[in-house]
């Protein structure tokens, strides 16, 4: 229970105090007119004595009075009927609203702050209210009438006849039996009579006489002269007078501010028939009476008193104000406590003279009796005897008047023993009410017991409750019982046993009763010692629910919003939204439409666990509360929805136009979209690109400031910096939303808001920039600056998520910052044939994007910090130039290798000029644009449709034509790839409005599969210090397997004739070419033809084709294989050192055209080619190495490594081979022809090159290793390298025709050749004493020996070549082999090393025919 | 019946009812304010020896309708069971072997390492075990 203003020892005897009536003759009631007052409410404020009263008990002990209050009402009051009584109390609880501001109280219990009214005036308001409407009982005397002032005016004709007049009138109310109503306490009631003098109006003298003339005749204690009205009345209001009366009036009367014009009408309303009996039956013939009520003394007096605030008192003067205190002290003390003491006297002398005798025979014979009826006593009977009546002058209630007035008068404790005695008299004779009246006081004059403190008898306060309520089925009683009791409890800390009674105390009959104790239990549960807080919420909303149903619609929400402070953010869902609710639609009502609206956005915004009936209907009252909220507003910010869920971190932010599509043939570029998801390698990768094309852009160097191009901005990118944006370019801005509710949402008119400060970027920077504007007012408003997007309809399904995507179009430079959604929200309305329009309320959204958590210093590390995010506030810069690329004839599939001709078209779509145009790409080797020589003959893409990519000839098929090329020409340097390629522009730019065609060369990457191939143009503007663009295009091929060409190089052992054309140191040799077809769709490809093979090197050269078949076209079916060998020959040296970074190209054609493969685009893919031997080599050299055997070489020195790279020079080829074939393809009954172009590097004599790149499967799993590598041994050249130092040949007769017979000696003459294959001067010796040792060959061939000098020791110059005549002698005929002279050769410079025996050459064969 | 799984804090984890949508509310309120008579018992036990302490609490307070169970573990996570007050079957033994049972099913939730504890218990075999109880109860 709330803290009250009173004590309860106070409240207690303020509730019961004596009451007396007033009768009052009409004079006297004009004169107290005067002050707008009635007689008794002129008394009223000074009803409580200040002083001490005294008077002695039956005992003749002295009984002190406190603080005495006396009741002076008019005789006549009427107590209210049920109606009316409800109807003041539930003004009198409505007019008192907690106080706005003060300082809540502060509940902390376990988790919880409550902030929880400390008081409960309305509470105490009803109270009073409840507790003086209370009809008179006639089971009890507490509030019956004690006395009577009778009030004549000093003024009258005749006073004391009028005095006369009043007392028999008064005697005619109390004993004629003609009224029920007012109930007088003791028969003989004591009559005090007053004259009132007016002293601004009346004759002081007379007045005076008059007084002497009552004393003498009714005795000085029963008389009082009043003397009021010492100030003029139009004095009026210049002197400021307290006014006491006000604060009684106003609750009595105008309880309720608002209205009490209604309350007076309802009043007099509800009178009729009393008016009626005033005026004519009741008292005819005495006006003074009727003037009493106070109806209709405000009839008379008229409306003014009730409208407006009358100052009341305006004649009296603060002397007049003691006059009455003093009148009031005076009748107390010397009339009425005088009076009572009488009473009690004689009460108690009445109660003592019967006890002995009647009272104990009474109950004597009823006990004999009664006791053998008691058993037959049914409950029917029992409830007989609670209605039953005592006469008036029945023992028993004597008994109880006595305790009644010991009560009034303090004297607690022989009320106690009074109400105890007439209890158990009552409970004898089951009279009920009575019983419970007599419990009641018992307990409550035991518990106002000073002295020896009796414990408070909670148990008969029960009984009493409980039989006024189940047996007498009074509530009103009851309650009153309760309240006293709950009281009484809490200021025992029995906080439970107090809530308990009151909770008992609800029922269904009063809401607006059942609603105030609610409250109170739920104050109790708060202030017990361990505070229930969860009771303390669940009676609050029971109490808010009651206060709704009684009307009381602010009591009820402050009630849910006390409560609400428990059940907020618990998870309590189902409760916290029907709180919500209830708060929602409370406050409405109550117009307060900012809280009903933020109670149903939390509804709202949390995940609700309603069904969607539910939550469609909190949408709508929603909506429709928002709406007449909105109407009524005139604010100029739109106020924030809270639906659908806005996530605004997810918000990307892309400039630029929207993609272009495929128009035609026409294929745009694919660039940045929204569409396209965020990928992070990606990113880097586009990053990396841009880096590089922006180095080789300025020269080399990547500026310092260098950030990537992002168009699109998303909560994955750097947003650090501003973004730029280029005017009368499209800002797109997408949102996403997410619809929390199983119904669907339907959004209107979707925009942006932005605010936007204009600046002119081409003045110096340091102006003062422009005002900012904002669309705020009207979204379109501001078209001309920046254009603003509007969705007219946007729909969202029931928890669906979706995006919206809403365009700006800046025509204006300036800083621009987007800074909200504005939409319409309204529900889907079901097609059911009501026309309505669903409701649409406007409303905005903030977008508000946290920045990344920074981490990077130690206080943002420990707190919770974020950086900021700009991506929604862009600079709009000046115009730019834009580029639009296109593709035309761009293929999707490729076979590998394949050459296709393409065109692309450039086309700046802006008003300034473009320059620089540059492409970088992840796939060089996939594309070119040309080398620079070749003429760009402007051919439209449909005329050169079907032509042959390449450049041809027609040359019959002959010794190869060959061109020598420098590398520098196709933009090589060097052996990187170039990554970044300019594109020829004509003029070197794009004015604005141009596009250029030109064609690119396309070439199917090697392996098979999806390639991904990524574009990034680049591009600035003419002007200085202008950012440049980019433009992204990625591409996607697909390549199917097409030929794989395998190639070996071999040393020819045949010298090139002497005084040959090609002759230039006689080295040679052979290259084989295997070509498989390795094509799997057989469907699609019906052949390969090998076209053309061509070399490009800048040591050898392809010479002539020596295939042995003269299968000239080598078609190749699906799976078929084919041999081609050719003859290379080394090229030209002798221009010096200028020549060796150029190139021969050696063309062989094998059919009747000749492609020229040194132009583009053949040369071009072939500088691009990449090097995949450069893995390859490497693989093989460490693989060489490690099969070193450690033979008997010396150590290595330094000298070695020279050596080793002679030696390697000696078998290292370095030709490359290029083959062109033309596929025949069947595509949907049309056979086109398709030409590619297929590479492989020769490196080695004898190895195997291939082009298609083998799978490195190896390195898939590689072994962890935990030592370190050994560090690889010392290359050294390897001995099959070192045995080709030198190259043997034997020329001699196949056949040699020798007549044994005639001479048995047979010579032949055998040259052999040496031909030094290094670039080292290297030592050889020759011996022709070996003698081969297999038994096989002594089998085949005889013997024969090598006449002459058997070893030569020669020193052989770099490709020098030397002939050794040597003579072979046989004895007969027969076949043998002259391959058996041994070469060791040896590095002149490495002295240390041993001479190595060279490769003997093929076994050479020589027939013997004997003639 | 209805079940509640709270928190330290007091944090509603879940709430089941044998007919979903019947009252729910009203199973809202009673078993939050059942909270303040757990918590005062549970004082009302003292903390002597926390270890001891019997986890059952026994009725709660019986309403009009219900009767209202409790049961606390060491942790202060409280179950509450709402019964119709008609129902006899469910004497208190059988109310506890329940709360056991609901006991070591959420200890197996807890031990979920992908559970965070506050949050709503979504657990399928959680539920089955619930469920399964409040039919066979009801």
């Amino acid at each position: 229970m709330a803290q009250c203003a009173q004590s309860v020892q106070e409240f207690v005897q303020d509730s019961f105090v004596p009451t007396v009536a007033v009768l009052c003759s009409a004079d006297a009631e004009r004169v107290t007119r005067r002050n707008n007052l009635s007689f008794p409410e002129l008394l009223r404020p000074f009803c409580r004595l200040t002083s001490e009263g005294h008077l002695r008990d039956p005992n003749n002990l002295v009984v002190v009075v406190k603080g005495l209050r006396i009741s002076v009402t008019g005789v006549n009051t009427q107590p209210l009927q049920p109606g009316e009584v409800r109807k003041l109390l539930s003004q009198a609880v409505s007019g008192c609203q907690p106080p706005e501001g003060l300082p809540a109280n502060v509940v902390t219990a376990g988790d919880y702050d409550l902030n929880i009214s400390a008081t409960t005036p309305w509470f105490e308001a009803y109270r009073e209210n409840f507790l003086q409407s209370m009809p008179a009982s006639d089971h009890e005397f507490l509030n019956h009438y004690l006395a009577c002032m009778l009030v004549v005016s000093s003024r009258e004709a005749a006073p004391t006849e009028q005095f006369q007049r009043l007392s028999q009138e008064q005697h005619r109310v109390q004993h004629s039996g003609e009224y029920t109503h007012p109930k007088w306490f003791i028969p003989n009631t004591l009559k005090y009579y007053v004259l009132l003098h007016d002293i601004s109006d009346g004759d002081e003298q007379r007045a005076d006489s008059v007084y002497e003339d009552m004393k003498q005749r009714y005795g000085t204690q029963c008389c009082y002269l009043l003397k009021i009205n010492s100030r003029a009345a139009a004095a009026g209001p210049a002197e400021q007078m307290p006014d006491p009366w006000s604060q009684y009036l106003q609750k009595s009367r105008a309880q309720s501010p608002v209205s009490p014009a209604v309350l007076s009408d309802a009043l007099s309303e509800s009178h009729p028939l009393e008016l009626d009996q005033t005026s004519n039956l009741g008292y005819p013939g005495n006006p003074s009476v009727a003037v009493n009520s106070i109806d209709t003394s405000r009839k008379q007096g008229g409306l003014p008193a009730s409208s407006t605030p009358v100052a009341h008192g305006a004649c009296l003067t603060l002397n007049d104000h003691d006059r009455i205190r003093q009148f009031i002290q005076e009748f107390t003390f010397r009339g009425l406590l005088p009076h009572i003491e009488k009473n009690i006297r004689q009460l108690n002398d009445q109660l003592v003279s019967r006890k002995g005798l009647s009272r104990s025979l009474f109950s004597a014979t009823k006990k004999w009796f009664g006791g053998g009826k008691v058993p037959e006593k049914s409950i029917a009977e029992l409830k007989n005897t609670a209605g039953l009546l005592y006469p008036p002058e029945a023992p028993e209630l004597q008994i109880r008047k006595m305790a009644d007035l010991c009560f009034l008068v303090q004297h607690y404790e022989l009320a106690y023993s009074c109400y105890h005695t007439a209890k158990k008299d009552f409970l004898s004779d089951q009279a009920m009410l009575y019983a419970a009246g007599a419990l009641e006081m018992a307990a409550m004059s035991a518990f106002l017991q000073s002295g020896a403190p009796r414990p408070y008898p909670a148990h008969y306060m029960e009984t009493a409750i409980q039989t006024y309520r189940d047996v007498c089925k009074n509530m009103v009683l009851a309650e009153r019982c309760a309240l006293f009791s709950a009281e009484v409890l809490k200021s025992q800390v029995k906080y439970s046993e107090a809530a308990a009674l009151l909770i008992k105390m609800t029922s269904e009959d009063s809401d607006l009763r059942s609603a105030l104790l609610l409250e109170q239990a739920a104050h109790c549960f708060i202030n017990m010692r361990s505070p229930m807080v969860r009771k303390f919420a669940f009676h609050m909303i029971l109490s808010g629910h009651r206060f709704s149903k009684a009307g009381q619609k602010r009591h009820a929400l402050r009630c849910y919003c006390q409560a609400m402070q428990v059940y907020k953010g618990k998870g309590w869902t189902l409760a916290e939204d029907h709180i919500n609710f209830t708060i929602g639609r409370q406050s409405f009502t109550l117009r307060q439409p900012e809280n009903a609206i933020a109670a149903f956005r939390h509804i709202l915004i949390n995940d609700s666990k309603q069904v969607a009936t539910q939550q469609s209907a909190f949408l709508r009252e929603y909506l429709y509360v928002y709406k007449s909220v909105s109407q009524s507003s005139s604010d100029v910010t739109l106020p924030q929805l809270p639906l659908p869920c806005l996530h605004s971190a997810q918000t990307r932010v892309f400039f630029g136009h929207e993609r272009r599509l495929a128009e035609g043939e026409k294929q745009a570029a694919t660039h940045v979209w929204l569409d396209q998801e965020y990928d992070g390698e990606q990113a880097q990768l586009w990053a990396e690109l841009e880096e590089q094309v922006v180095g080789v852009a300025n020269k080399g160097s990547v500026p310092i400031g260098f950030q990537p191009t992002q168009y699109c901005l998303s909560c994955h990118t750097d947003n650090l910096r501003y973004p730029l944006a280029v005017v009368e370019e499209p800002i797109i801005v997408e949102v996403v939303f997410r619809n929390p509710l199983k119904v669907p949402l339907a959004l209107a008119e979707l925009s942006l808001l932005w605010k936007f400060t204009p600046k002119d970027f081409s003045r110096p920077p340091g102006g003062v920039p422009g005002e900012a504007l904002s669309n705020e007012k009207e979204v379109t408003a501001l078209n001309d600056i920046i254009s603003t997007e509007v969705i007219p309809e946007f729909t969202i399904g029931p928890e669906e998520t979706k995006v919206a995507r809403l365009q700006l179009l800046p025509h204006k430079t300036g800083e621009l910052q987007v800074l909200s959604v504005l939409y319409s929200l309204g529900t889907v309305e079901e097609d059911n044939g009501t026309t309505s329009r669903p409701t649409f309320v406007r409303g905005r959204q903030d977008l508000e994007i946290q920045g990344p958590r920074l981490n990077t210093t130690k206080e943002e590390k420990t707190s919770v910090r974020h950086g900021p995010d700009h991506r929604l506030d862009p600079v709009i810069t000046p115009p730019m130039p834009l580029l639009e690329v296109f593709f035309i004839n761009f293929p999707t599939g490729l076979l590998c290798g394949e050459i296709r001709k393409a065109w692309v078209e450039f086309v700046n779509v802006s008003a300034v000029p473009l320059t620089g145009l540059r492409v970088a790409s992840t796939h060089p080797e996939f594309f070119t644009f040309g080398c620079a020589a070749s003429d760009l003959t402007p051919v439209t893409p449909t005329a050169s449709e079907h032509c042959s990519a390449y450049k041809t000839m027609a040359t019959p098929p002959s010794v190869a034509a060959t061109m020598l090329v420098s590398p520098a020409m196709f933009g090589v340097s060097g052996d990187d790839r170039p990554t970044v390629a300019e594109i020829p522009l004509v003029g070197g730019g794009l004015g604005p409005g141009e596009a250029l065609q030109i064609p690119l060369w396309l070439r199917g990457p090697d392996r098979e599969g999806v390639h991904e191939i990524n574009f990034l143009f680049y591009y600035e503007s003419v002007e200085k210090n202008a950012n440049h663009r980019v433009l992204r295009h990625k591409a996607f091929i697909c390549a199917s397997r097409s030929l794989s060409v395998r190639a070996t190089a071999c040393h020819s052992n045949t010298l090139p004739r002497r005084g040959g054309a090609e002759e230039e140191g006689g080295s040679s040799m052979l290259v084989f070419v295997d070509v498989e077809n390795i094509n799997t769709s057989e469907a699609g490809v019906r052949e390969f033809h090998i076209v053309q093979v061509s070399s490009s090197s800048r040591q050898w050269r392809l010479h002539t084709c020596i295939n042995p078949t003269g299968d000239r076209d080598s078609r190749l079916a699906s799976r078929e294989r084919g041999k081609l060998c050719f003859r290379a020959t080394r090229c030209r040296t002798q221009e010096g050192e200028t020549h060796a970074r150029k190139y021969t190209f050696a063309d062989l054609n094998l059919g009747n055209e000749q492609i020229v493969s040194s132009t583009t685009p053949c040369a071009d893919f072939f500088f691009r080619r990449g090097s995949p031997s450069e893995a390859q080599k490497g693989g093989v050299s460490v693989g060489g190495a490690n099969h070193t055997r450690r033979q008997s070489l010396t150590p290595a020195g330094g000298a070695d490594d020279g050596v080793t790279g002679v030696v390697q020079k000696c078998s290292e080829v370095e030709l490359n081979i290029i083959v062109l074939w033309k596929a025949y393809v069947v595509e949907d009954n049309k056979q086109l022809i398709l030409e590619g172009q297929l590479h492989v590097a020769l490196q080695t004599v004898g190895k195997e090159a291939c082009s298609v790149p083998q799978k490195e499967e190896a390195q898939e799993m590689v072994l962890l290793k935990f030592k370190p590598d050994q560090p690889p041994p010392v290359s050294r050249p390897t001995l099959e390298q070192l045995s080709r130092l030198i190259k043997t040949c034997l020329h001699y007769p196949e056949s040699y025709d020798h007549p044994f017979p005639q001479k048995s000696l047979c010579m032949v003459p055998v040259t052999l050749t040496l031909s030094n294959c290094s670039l080292a001067q290297v030592d050889v010796i020759i011996d022709l004493r070996h003698k081969t040792t297999s038994p096989e060959s002594l089998e085949v061939h005889g013997t024969f020996t090598w006449l002459g000098q058997t070893q030569y020791k020669l020193q052989l110059r770099p490709h020098e070549v030397q002939r050794l005549v040597l003579k072979a002698c046989f004895f007969q005929a027969g076949v043998y082999n002259l391959g058996t002279p041994r070469v060791f050769a040896k590095m002149a410079q490495a002295g240390t090393m041993c001479e190595t025996s060279q490769q003997s050459s093929m076994p050479a064969l020589i027939v013997i025919n004997s003639v | 019946m209805a079940l509640v799984g709270s928190w330290l804090y007091n944090i509603c984890l879940a709430v089941v009812c044998v007919v979903p949508t019947q009252n729910e509310l009203k199973f809202h309120y009673t078993v939050h304010t059942s909270l303040d008579v757990v918590e005062e018992k549970v004082s009302a036990v003292g903390k002597a020896l926390p270890d001891q302490r019997e986890l059952y609490l026994g009725l709660l307070y019986p309403t009009e309708d219900y009767k209202v169970y409790g049961y606390v573990t060491n942790s202060k996570v409280k179950f509450v069971i709402v019964v119709d007050s008609s129902n006899t079957s469910l004497r208190d033994n059988e109310i506890r072997s329940m709360f056991r049972k609901l006991h070591s099913s959420f200890t197996d939730v807890m031990c979920n390492p992908f559970y965070n504890p506050g949050d709503t218990i979504q657990s399928k075999s959680f539920d089955s075990i619930v469920s399964a109880m409040m039919v066979q109860s009801s």
